[in-house]
Order: C-alpha cells, then sequence, then structure tokens
C-alpha cells in the first residue's frame, strides 16, 4: 500500500513514515503544509493520505479542507485524519461530507501500528474509520431513558463497532462470531434503535452515528 | 430713564425732520428732496424710519449699540438739507455744513456692527474711523474754518459761526480731497459689509445686502461730485439721493424684522423654563432645546471634567466636526454644554445667556447624569476588554498546548514505541515493561493534557461556535443532556464564550438530567438551561461577573423540587 503522510511537526512526520515502512507499507511522500500535501498527492496518486488536523497557517482545520480537497479531486485516494480533538464535531465533518475512504483517529494511535495499517487498509477498500475512543464516548455517555438500555453487552459491542465503520465481515472476525451471527445482532440493534435498515454500508454508519450523536 | 431719553430723542428726531423739510420748501434750488411729495416723502421716510427702528432697539437691546447708531444716523439723514444757503438760521446752516456727510459712516457702523453690537476686525474699525474722519473733518469742520459766504458772494447765505479766516482757495481744495476720499472710504465700506456678508447668518443678511446697497449709492454720489469737487443738488446725485432713501428704510425693515426673529427665540426661552419645570424633560434637553430653537439637527454635548471628551445626554461619545457651527454654553466660567447647531442660529449672545440661564439647573443635572453615563461605558468597555482579553489568552494558551506540548508528546511516544521495536531480543523482560509502563503513563499524560487544554478554552466553540460546542459538551458530560432548540448561526467570540460559560458551568454542578435551550429575541441571546441541582454550587458571581461584562443578565432559580433555572441575556445586536 502507498502513502502519503502530512503533518507539520518533523518527529511526527518522519516517526510515522519510519514506522510505517518498517511495517511494510511504501511511503511515498511527505508533506508539512496543506499545499505541499496536496501537490505531493496530486503527484504520486498514493492509496492513502495520512493527514494532520492542523497545520499552518492557522492551525485550525486545514486538514479537514485539505481532505475534502483530495476527495473531491482524486475520489479514489483515502484520506486518514489525525486529531487530538475527541469531538465527534470535527470527525463527523469529515465523514458527512465524504464517507468513502474516509478515517478519523486520536492522534495518539499513530504508535499502534497495527492498528494504524488496519485503519489504513480499511480505508484503502472503501470502508470508513472512526476512533474508538471517541465512539465509546458517543455510546457510553449519559443518556434519559433510552433504548440503548435495552441492547444486550453484545449487541453494545457490535453497534460500536458498526459505529467505528466496521462491517459486517470485519465484525465477525474480530468478535470471533459466524456472519450470521452478526447479521442477526445488526438487524436487532437497528430494530431496537428504530434506525430503517439499509443495504447501503456508508449510510449505516452515518445513521448509527446521527443516532449516537443525537 | 432710558425711556426718557428715547422719548426726547424721538421729539427731537421729529422736529428736526420737521424743519428739514420746512427749509426744503423754503429753498428747493439747494435741497435734495426740493418741493415735491415724492422729495418729502423720502426725506422724511429716510430719516424716521431710522429713528424709529434705532429707539426701539435701543429700547429693547440695551446694550447693543446698534440701536443709538441708527438713530443717530437717521438725524444724520435730515442734515443734508441744512447746509442750504436758504436755511434761514445760522446755527443750523454751522451744523449743516459740518454734518451734512456724517450720515454714511453712521449707517456703515450700524450695519457692520450688527447684530452682535461689536466691530470684529482692526481694519474695520481702521476704515470705519477714517470715514468718520473723512465726513466729519475733511468734508465738513476743517472746510467750514475757511468758508466766508459773504466774500465768495452768498448773499442770501446765513453767517457761518465757525469761521476763523475766509480763504476760498483752502476750502475748495479740501472740499475736492474730501470727495476723492469719501468715494475711496465708502467703497472700502462697501467691500467689508460684503466681507461679512459672507460669513453672515440668515438673520443679519439682509440688512447687510441693503446696507452695502446703500453704501455703494454714497460711493456712487461722490464719485459723481469729483468733478466739481464738492456735493451738489444736481440731477444724478438727486435721483441717487431718492434710492438712498429707500435703502435706508431697506435697513431699518431689516433691523426690525431680525429683532422680531429675535424676540420669538427669547419668547420660547420663556416657555422653557415652564417646560424645565417638568424635569427632567421626556426627551432629554436637547430635544426640548431643538424644538424651540428650530433646529432639528442641533447637538448638545457636555465636555467630560477630567478629559473634556465630549459626550451626549446618555454618555455617549459626540462627535461634533461636521457641524456647521457650535455655541459654548458658560456658566461661571466654565462650559457647562456645546451646541451644535445651523450657522447663525445663536448669533444673538444674549439669547444664547438667557437659554444658558433659564436651563442652568436642568443643563447642570443632564451634565452631571451623562458624566455618570460617560464613565459607566468606558467602565463597561473596560470591563469587556479585559474579558476579551482574556479570552483570546486562553485560546492562545490552548493552541500552544495542542500544536506544542501534546504534539511533542505523541511525537515522543512513537520514538518510545519504535525504540522498543528496536529492542535486541536478548533486553531483559524487566528493561521492555519498564518501557511499556514509560508509554502507558506518556498516554495518560496526552490524555490529561488534552483535557486541560480543552478546559482552558474549548476549540471547538471556537470552531463550530455555540450549538456545536454545547452538543460536544452533551458528549463528555457526567450527567445527561437534553438539547431543545440551539441557534446555528455565530455571535461575536465574546457571546459565544460567555453563553458558553453558563452552560458549562451548569453541567458542572448538575447532579441530575439537563435541559439547554437558547434563541435570540429582541437583540439578545438568550439561553435557558433546566436541571437537578443545588444552586448553591454554582459560581453565581463568576457568571455575573462574565455576563455583566457584556451588559449582560443572568437569573437564578431554585424551585422546591430541586430544579434550578438559570436563565441568561446577552446583547448580541441581532
Amino acid at each position: 500500500m502507498r502513502v502519503v503522510v502530512a503533518d507539520d511537526e518533523t518527529l511526527l512526520r518522519e516517526g510515522i513514515a519510519r514506522l510505517l515502512t518498517d511495517a511494510g507499507v511504501d511511503v511515498v511522500g511527505k508533506a508539512g503544509t496543506a499545499e505541499d500535501l496536496l501537490r505531493r498527492v496530486e503527484l504520486t496518486r498514493p492509496d492513502v493520505a495520512i493527514v494532520d488536523i492542523r497545520m499552518p497557517p492557522t492551525q485550525t482545520d486545514e486538514g479537514l479542507v485539505a481532505a475534502q480537497e483530495i476527495h473531491r479531486s482524486q475520489p479514489t485516494v483515502g484520506v486518514l485524519v489525525l486529531s487530538h480533538y475527541l469531538e465527534s464535531h470535527y470527525a463527523m465533518r469529515l465523514l458527512e461530507d465524504h464517507p468513502q475512504r474516509s478515517g478519523y483517529l486520536l492522534k495518539e494511535r499513530v504508535k499502534d501500528v497495527a492498528l494504524l495499517v488496519d485503519a489504513l487498509e480499511r480505508i484503502n477498500e472503501g470502508e470508513c474509520v472512526l476512533d474508538p475512543t471517541i465512539v465509546a464516548r458517543l455510546v457510553g455517555r449519559p443518556r434519559e431513558q433510552s433504548p440503548l438500555d435495552e441492547l444486550t453487552a453484545r449487541e453494545r459491542e457490535v453497534l460500536a463497532l458498526i459505529a467505528e465503520g466496521h462491517s459486517n465481515e470485519s465484525v465477525s472476525k474480530k468478535l470471533f462470531l459466524s456472519p450470521k451471527t452478526v447479521e442477526t445482532h445488526v438487524r436487532h440493534i437497528l430494530l431496537k434503535l428504530g434506525i430503517g435498515e439499509t443495504a447501503d454500508y456508508h449510510r449505516r454508519v452515518l445513521a448509527v452515528l446521527a443516532y449516537l450523536r443525537g | 430713564m432710558r425711556r426718557a431719553v428715547v422719548l426726547a430723542f424721538a421729539g427731537l428726531g421729529v422736529a428736526v425732520g420737521a424743519y428739514s423739510l420746512g427749509v426744503a420748501h423754503d429753498a428747493p434750488a439747494s435741497s435734495f428732496a426740493g418741493r415735491s411729495t415724492g422729495g418729502a416723502f423720502a426725506l422724511l421716510g429716510g430719516g424716521l424710519v431710522l429713528i424709529a427702528c434705532g429707539l426701539i432697539c435701543s429700547l429693547r437691546l440695551a446694550a447693543n449699540r446698534v440701536g443709538p447708531l441708527l438713530a443717530g444716523a437717521g438725524v444724520a439723514w435730515f442734515l443734508l438739507e441744512w447746509n442750504n444757503p436758504g436755511v434761514g438760521s445760522a446755527l443750523a446752516f454751522t451744523v449743516g455744513l459740518c454734518l451734512y456727510a456724517a450720515c454714511p459712516p453712521l449707517v456703515a457702523h450700524a450695519v457692520l456692527v450688527y447684530p452682535r453690537g461689536r466691530l470684529r476686525t482692526g481694519v474695520e474699525r481702521i476704515v470705519l474711523a477714517a470715514a468718520y474722519a473723512g465726513s466729519v473733518l475733511v468734508l465738513g469742520l476743517l472746510p467750514a474754518f475757511f468758508f466766508d459766504p459773504v466774500a465768495e458772494g452768498c448773499g442770501q447765505c446765513p453767517r457761518n459761526l465757525l469761521l476763523v479766516a475766509g480763504r476760498e482757495r483752502a476750502k475748495a481744495d479740501l472740499y475736492r480731497v474730501g470727495v476723492y476720499l469719501a468715494t475711496a472710504w465708502a467703497l472700502a465700506l462697501v467691500v467689508l459689509v460684503l466681507a461679512r456678508l459672507v460669513r453672515a447668518n440668515g438673520r443679519s443678511r439682509p440688512v447687510l445686502v441693503v446696507g452695502a446697497a446703500y453704501l455703494g449709492l454714497v460711493a456712487a454720489m461722490f464719485a459723481a461730485s469729483r468733478q466739481r469737487g464738492f456735493l451738489w443738488n444736481g440731477t444724478l446725485e438727486r435721483r441717487l439721493w431718492f434710492v438712498q432713501a429707500a435703502a435706508l428704510a431697506c435697513v431699518a425693515a431689516g433691523v426690525t424684522w431680525g429683532w422680531l426673529a429675535g424676540r420669538r427665540a427669547r419668547s420660547a426661552v420663556a416657555r422653557l423654563v415652564v417646560d424645565l419645570a417638568h424635569t427632567p424633560p421626556p426627551g432629554g434637553l436637547r430635544d426640548v432645546l431643538a424644538a424651540i430653537l428650530g433646529d432639528r439637527e442641533l447637538v448638545l454635548a457636555y465636555p467630560l471634567a477630567d478629559s473634556g471628551r465630549l459626550v451626549d445626554a446618555d454618555g455617549r461619545a459626540v462627535e461634533l466636526a461636521a457641524s456647521p457651527a457650535r455655541t459654548s454654553l458658560v456658566r461661571d466660567g466654565r462650559i457647562v454644554a456645546v451646541l451644535a447647531h445651523a450657522r447663525g442660529l445663536l448669533d444673538d449672545e444674549q439669547l444664547v445667556d438667557e437659554v444658558t440661564a433659564a436651563a442652568r439647573l436642568a443643563l447642570e443635572n443632564e451634565r452631571l447624569q451623562a458624566e455618570v453615563r460617560a464613565r459607566l461605558t468606558d467602565l463597561r468597555a473596560s470591563r469587556t476588554r479585559i474579558v476579551e482579553t482574556s479570552d483570546s489568552e486562553r485560546r492562545r494558551i490552548e493552541r500552544n498546548l495542542h500544536d506544542g506540548a501534546q504534539q511533542r508528546l505523541v511525537a515522543l511516544s512513537l520514538r518510545l514505541r519504535l525504540l522498543r521495536s528496536q529492542l535486541s531480543p536478548l533486553a531483559g523482560a524487566g528493561a521492555r515493561a519498564r518501557l511499556e509502563l514509560t508509554e502507558a503513563e506518556l498516554d495518560s499524560a496526552i490524555a490529561e493534557l488534552r483535557e486541560l487544554a480543552h478546559g482552558i478554552f474549548p476549540a471547538v466553540l471556537a470552531d463550530g461556535g455555540l450549538a456545536v460546542a454545547v452538543r460536544a459538551l452533551a458528549e463528555d458530560a457526567a450527567v445527561p443532556i437534553r438539547i431543545g432548540p440551539l441557534p446555528e448561526g455565530r455571535f461575536l467570540p465574546a457571546v459565544e464564550t460567555a453563553a458558553y460559560t453558563v452552560v458549562a458551568e451548569a453541567a458542572q454542578v448538575a447532579t441530575g438530567p439537563l435541559r439547554i435551550t437558547a434563541l435570540t429575541r429582541d437583540g439578545s441571546l438568550v439561553v435557558e438551561v433546566e436541571m437537578q441541582a443545588d444552586g448553591r454550587t454554582l459560581d453565581r458571581v463568576a457568571l455575573e461577573d462574565r455576563l455583566g461584562a457584556l451588559d449582560g443578565r443572568l437569573s437564578i432559580d431554585q424551585a422546591q423540587d430541586g430544579r434550578v433555572t438559570i436563565r441568561a441575556e446577552l446583547p448580541c445586536g441581532s
């Protein structure tokens, strides 16, 4: 897999590149600014671009804006945004704009090379990826009486994985369940939460996230 | 006393007029008026109208010199007839010889000091002095010393009481020079009056125009006489004299009109006194003055005691730069207020004094109030600045933590990870475990730093606004937060931060479910939080300080069942 890494902090950029290279990922470009990133992506046509959310000049959301730009100009290139922000608002800006081949992870995940590579692979396969911590916050936030209370522990696990962007197949692998069982769980969950069933994977993720955030 | 003087002068004027008319009738050959009805009309009309107008002005505007000057000019108008050889009386003949040309400088003087009663420039003083000297000395007194009527063959002439020595030549030269000079000073006076006209206000304009016309006619008359070398009742001169009479009547009419307009303003001042008895006036003193003076654009400003900065009654800064004219209301040598008004509205100093006196108490009241309000405004602005400064400082620290410390920590943890992967398989399990422990601690340090940065300033508030930040808050709160309708638009950073602070503080102390709604109404952002909590645990002072800095209001109600309702109102200008 070919990736481009964009982060204005040199230490991080080099570290991530190094880690990925060691894990067998082909780092084809490195960038310190959003502008540089767009140029490299254009030049190298990577499978996925890893983008820091805050980059010069304003250090606010340059990464998100660049991600949207990449999605628009190079729909085949996946984008993984790395961020310090736990608030789902930032992730949703990315996913709602373009759920295919999008990912949002907390920055400290970068040292967990297995998780990082897994996320990159899922993005490369067209799925979307959302950081487990952010999803856990959404699932676990205090609620007044909610249908969520009626879910079994296993169903909550499945729900979290769906929200993180896992496909049924991926969920079954992660939980060591048969695909049939996962399908049943998913159907039950969606029924209990009152979310209409949809065959479209991305739409399902967004519907679940919207439910959890509302 | 003054009334007696005025009456006496009026009697004198009528007598002089009647006598002059008699002279003109008896000796028409050397008269300007002659025997014609028109001539009599012009003679009496010109003089008596001026005298009447001058006397009224003297009575009404005691300190003003315009009145006496006009009355004097009226009498002097008649004296042009008195140097007539057929005048009969030696005394009248002598007075006539001296003063026949005294009318123009007096009229010019009255016009130049109108309406304030003062000359303004040194040039005016010098030209006027030259005019007096030219008319009374060069054309009057000096040649009279050398004029011996008998020696010059004027058999019918009365005796010249001032005769010193009969020198016909010297007398003729003086007259010739006097006529040239008179043409010059009369023209100079025309120029001065016109110069006045350029800067004059509406009320004095007509007087200046007809005054200039009159002086122009005088200059023309002297110019017409320069060949002959003395003033004579030739056909052209007589025509000019008739028009002069009309011009003088117009001068008198103009002055009278101006006086009447002033009187209207003064009777309005009397109304002001009554109006201000019901203090404070509903629309403020400015509205009362604007109505009385008939200037809707009138601005009333008060100078602040310490800085002299001008403010209106509400204490807001006032800029007077663009206003056409301004008048200071002075009380005991101190400027209590400044009026910016239409040009010429307050040229009458007496009127200004009367207004100041009538409105004294109300002015003083409003000035003090304006002073207090201005201080309040300053204070509020300074509070807002303090809050804004502290907010932007927090934002800066949050960014520094994010982009500095946090980035470095993540980079560090990444390095440790690389280090661990490079660790030789021979290294002890102890070293590996210690490294893992360090990594775990670094992780929690990163998480704590994130929380710290968020606590200092939530970046999501600056990035997404109030609604987004409140929803983000609900993801992390200890109690369920139900979010009602929220305005999705953006507000000023200080307003958003204040509103968010109220919600975050409420979420902090809530012990049970919390409900938030916010809406904009009447230019205010209204945030309402309902929750289960002990209201006393709220940091009320901090919230009130923050809202107060933006001129906002906070109310906290604790119901019996333990439900607390917090309501914050923040002016947001939309």
